[in-house]
């Protein structure tokens, strides 16, 4: 059980490093919009998913159609409310963190690069897409027959497509990116991103293009699943922080469930089945609480990971329960929404109280970025200094050389 | 020192209950204690009655506590029963290794302190009956396993005592290490030295690593010992039938099973009506199955109880876990051939019975898959796997046949989404997977086992013979086919009882060919039913006509169950190698070669715990110098 980590966390930085790293210390000043620049990756965007997820569980539990047999009744401006509160809250975590992460784009173009050239970081990159649509999909006042709605939609599934053609290219055509080599949990993020962008086609009726989307998603997913089952690396390609990432195990299911219920009408027997795996792999995942130990020793952002697979399953369960009413199901439903409450509550005051650990000095996907953006900005452009100088991450490298001798 | 020995020769000559052997070598290795000085013997009685502390990092202290027990000891060592009989190799081998380790960084031996302390308890009881035998504890276990292995050429003969001793090798694989055993002999008034009874205890055998598995067995069962290998039970000789009662047994169970729901089937298809089958073999067959599962179950459930050591290490075996699924597959086979006649509806929470330790077991193997580490899929994968995921298809199928819906869908789904692991797996023959045999065997019949299984069990859940269940079933068909033109199948293999394990595929392909047949119904479908159930009939036919010359005639039905008597090999473990680093301070680098020198090999280890005694002092003389 012993996973090494393949991370340099350890290991000294090398020596031309070092000399650049004092001199950047020297003539360091302390600025948040920087720091947040160089800790922010892509990684933070789990925040917004599991807000978005949130919002569409409550709005698919609060909301009264008229075939709706598992919507709380409640009055309507109370539910209204309450889905306004939870949607806007997301929507300006969201905003915010995509103009932060623009502005990295933008100044730290780099960096952005070196987060896609890592096997675990790349994955992330679909996060922030995912987290439009399902903004896009839990709005209170847009229907999805909308323009607008189709509007953005295109917006925000074009880059996931792009990303998909990009990554899953990687994966069977040649060069050191092929699946066995970086296949870790994470990568079912890209199946997400289709299987989400597909129940939206869905919902807008667009059958041909969701269809497309979900075969797209369900074959690579059926690829990736059978790699990470088979787990030929050991366990070395995740580093024992990001282990949360694990819970994706069981979102990918449900979230496909979820796809082919909007696709198929009706919660059939393969919907069925994927809810039943996703199930199954919970109370896999669950039961051993000793892979999860080494993560949970100090608060980080990986944490925000356990949150939505929780909140997926929770609205597959939902699914389910409309479908087949009952003891069981219904026990499922409210047990499995309970809990992804109670993980994003818990999740968010930890993340209050906790706001210098929220940008942490360790991030094993900055650790690798930082490093190749340290090195590739030996000779700097100008406007590039102003910003790497009064960077926080020397002071991280120091620290980590640091570590490394003691 | 010598006094003492010439005082207790008479009587070691005259006592019946010392072993031959013993008196053999204090006989001839007197030698050995003339040199010693009498502090170095007080110390090594002490370390002996496990006085003083475990860290060599107090040594200081050790050495006075020496001075302060000296004259203690020096009183009492004329009363105290020092040796000890190692009840098993297993502790023999732990005290070998530990024995290095005590050399090297002249500290006493963790695991000896308990049974010593224990010895050293019993002083006030034992006087009367005591003797000293002068003989350092490591070295006592030593010798005992140079008896047992017949290793020295020039011992004495035995004496009955000796084969007692040989008995106590079980010992460590028994569930209460023969604790009761002493309890009753101490009853009758006949006390026996305790010094066994911590060391004997199951905790003291770790689960073993599964890669021990792949290094010490062979084999595409993994069965086979390697020629370099050590086992901790003797080879020469037949242990209890109990210890060779393997789990795979149940693989009877799952053939005959099997055949009666094929002969229920027969009976009761329309398709088959020309065929004529009288539904009371289906009676017969089923009767021979509770029977043979009630059998099977009773003399393994015996073996849980008795020996519960050899059942867990059964459980680490990385194939042999895999049958652990057989009894509650053999189950949910006899709900399936229930005879009509007998009952025609179950109630449904029989089903969930019979699944909840299928859910749980599976929950156990598969996040051992997932979750990496040791057991990881790339490493273990072999088509015995399959009968973990057979249990699903089987579940499912009477679930559904029960009239269950969500249930059976949930087994269903999660036997699906695992057997296509397994499949692309298995088809990979990843270099990682050390345990895919390299050559064909039986065992792959039981690939056919899965997508027949499946293709009634989705049929059942859909209530048609869909387009679902027909892709099932031809790649059950395809895969049985493609193993059928390999004929030399069954040649150059050891019979093993695992075989019927294997037959269920067959029988399976054959009821499921019965399922399809009754949808497409034509004379090709026809003949091919008859041909797979005579195939499957014939095949368990053969399996019993061999089964039975193995038992009555060869006598080998139970041959020495291997696997689970290999050595743990502990001293390699890192975990040793760190306690031993806490303990090295003060040890010279050429200490540390030394040890790594006995660690790497055991025979050298044998060898070097065969020298005389007086080497074993001189050690303990040149620590306590320091």
């Amino acid at each position: 059980m012993e996973i090494q980590t393949s991370l340099p966390k350890h290991s000294p930085p090398p020596p031309i490093e070092q000399t650049v790293v004092s001199k950047l210390v020297a003539e360091r000043t302390k600025h948040l919009v920087p720091l947040i620049l160089t800790r922010i990756h892509a990684g933070y965007f789990r925040i917004t998913l599991s807000l978005g997820w949130q919002a569409l569980l409550w709005k698919i539990l609060l909301q009264p159609t008229q075939d709706s047999k598992i919507a709380i009744r409640a009055p309507k401006v109370f539910y209204s409310t309450i889905l306004t509160i939870i949607w806007s809250f997301s929507l300006v975590i969201l905003i915010l963190l995509s103009l932060l992460y623009s502005l990295k784009c933008i100044f730290r173009f780099s960096m952005i690069k070196a987060e896609f050239m890592h096997h675990v970081g790349v994955n992330y990159l679909f996060a922030p897409w995912i987290s439009w649509l399902l903004i896009l999909e839990s709005a209170p006042f847009v229907t999805p027959k909308h323009v607008s709605f189709v509007i953005l939609w295109w917006i925000f599934a074009i880059p996931v497509i792009i990303l998909d053609v990009k990554i899953y290219g990687q994966w069977f055509t040649k060069g050191k990116r092929f699946l066995t080599a970086v296949a870790n949990p994470a990568s079912q993020l890209s199946v997400v991103g289709n299987l989400v962008g597909a129940r939206a086609a869905a919902k807008m009726e667009w059958r041909e293009v969701s269809v497309f989307l979900f075969s797209l998603g369900m074959v690579h997913y059926l690829v990736l699943f059978v790699t990470l089952y088979q787990r030929l690396s050991g366990g070395d390609r995740l580093p024992a922080m990001l282990r949360p990432v694990f819970f994706l195990f069981f979102a990918a299911p449900s979230v496909a469930s979820l796809a082919w219920y909007s696709i198929s009408g009706s919660f059939d027997t393969p919907s069925k089945m994927l809810f039943f795996l996703s199930l199954f792999l919970f109370a896999s995942l669950i039961c051993r609480p000793a892979l999860f130990r080494k993560a949970m020793r100090r608060f980080n952002i990986a944490w925000w990971a356990y949150s939505y697979p929780i909140t997926l399953l929770a609205l597959a369960s939902a699914r389910y329960e409309q479908e087949v009413q009952g003891g069981v199901s219904r026990a499922i439903r409210l047990l499995l929404s309970g809990l992804s409450v109670l993980v994003l509550l818990g999740l968010l005051l930890l993340t209050a109280f906790n706001p210098k650990l929220l940008l942490p000095d360790n991030d094993p996907i900055l650790l690798t970025t930082a490093l190749c953006f340290q090195l590739s900005f030996s000779h700097r452009t100008p406007m590039l200094t102003m910003w790497s100088n009064e960077g926080p991450f020397p002071k991280r490298i120091k620290r980590v050389g640091q570590k490394g001798k003691s | 020192m010598e006094s003492s020995k010439e005082n207790n020769s008479p009587r070691e000559d005259s006592s019946e209950e010392l072993p031959s052997l013993i008196r053999a070598i204090t006989a001839h290795e007197v030698a050995g204690f003339d040199s010693l000085k009498d502090r170095d013997d007080s110390k090594g009685r002490l370390q002996s009655t496990g006085f003083h502390p475990l860290s060599a990092s107090v040594f200081g202290i050790e050495a006075a506590e020496t001075e302060d027990q000296s004259g203690l000891s020096k009183s009492q060592r004329m009363h105290s029963v020092s040796i000890s009989m190692p009840p098993s190799p297993i502790e023999a081998h732990i005290q070998n290794t530990k024995r290095v380790l005590f050399r090297d960084t002249e500290t006493i031996l963790g695991n000896s302190v308990p049974n010593s302390a224990a010895s050293y308890t019993n002083f006030g009881a034992q006087t009367k009956q005591a003797r000293f035998y002068s003989q350092p504890m490591p070295k006592g276990s030593v010798l005992n396993e140079a008896i047992s292995s017949e290793k020295s050429a020039n011992l004495p003969p035995r004496n009955p005592r000796i084969e007692k001793l040989r008995d106590n090798r079980y010992d460590s694989f028994k569930t209460w290490s023969g604790k009761l055993e002493r309890q009753i002999s101490n009853l009758r008034g006949k006390r026996q030295p305790e010094q066994g009874s911590h060391a004997q205890q199951p905790a003291q055998m770790e689960s073993v690593p599964v890669d021990r598995y792949f290094d010490a067995l062979e084999g595409p069962e993994l069965d086979t010992l390697r020629a370099s290998e050590e086992i901790l039970l003797p080879d020469d000789k037949q242990w209890p039938f109990l210890l060779r009662f393997p789990v795979s047994s149940f693989g009877i169970c799952l053939g005959v099973s099997s055949q009666a729901i094929m002969w229920k089937t027969l009976a009761s298809s329309e398709s088959t009506k020309f065929l004529h089958v009288s539904p009371d073999i289906n009676l017969v067959l089923w009767f021979i199955s509770v029977a043979l599962v009630v059998i099977v179950a009773a003399v393994y459930a015996l073996k849980v109880i008795f020996y519960f050591e050899a059942v867990r290490r059964e459980y680490y075996h990385p194939i042999r876990v895999n049958f652990f699924f057989a009894p509650w597959i053999a189950l949910l086979f006899l709900a399936l051939g229930i005879p009509p006649s007998f009952s025609n509806t179950l109630h449904a929470s029989l089903w969930y019975i019979l699944m909840t330790p299928i859910f749980f077991l599976e929950l156990k193997i598969y996040g051992q898959w997932m979750s990496g580490g040791q057991r990881r899929l790339s490493k273990v994968a072999n088509p015995s796997n399959h009968l973990s995921i057979v249990g699903n298809f089987v579940g499912a199928l009477l679930g559904a046949s029960m009239g269950l819906k969500e249930g059976p869908v949930f087994f269903f789904a999660v036997g699906l989404a695992h057997y296509t692991v397994l499949f692309v797996t298995l088809y990979q023959r990843l270099p990682t997977n050390e345990t895919l045999p390299k050559e064909l065997h039986p065992v792959f019949f039981l690939f056919v086992a899965a997508p027949s299984v499946a293709s009634m069990a989705w049929a059942r859940i859909q209530g048609t013979f869909d387009y679902g269940s027909r892709i099932a079933y031809f790649i059950a068909l395809f895969l049985y086919f493609s193993l059928a033109v390999r004929v030399n199948f069954f040649r150059g293999f050891r019979f093993s009882l695992a075989w019927w394990a294997y037959t269920f595929p067959m029988t399976g392909a054959a009821i499921a060919t019965i399922r399809y047949s009754s949808v497409v119904t034509n004379l090709v479908t026809k003949i091919l039913t008859v041909i797979l159930c005579l195939v499957s009939t014939l095949t368990v036919t053969a399996l019993l006509v061999t089964t039975i010359i193995h038992a009555f005639i060869l006598r080998d039905l139970f041959p020495n169950d291997i696997s689970i008597a290999i050595s743990d090999r502990s001293d390699r473990r890192p975990k040793t190698t760190r306690r031993w680093y806490h303990r090295r301070s003060g040890s010279s680098e050429s200490n540390v070669e030394h040890y790594l020198k006995f660690s790497n090999s055991d025979g050298k280890d044998i060898e070097a715990s065969v020298c005389p005694p007086s080497c074993n002092n001189q050690e303990l003389s040149a620590s306590s110098a320091k």
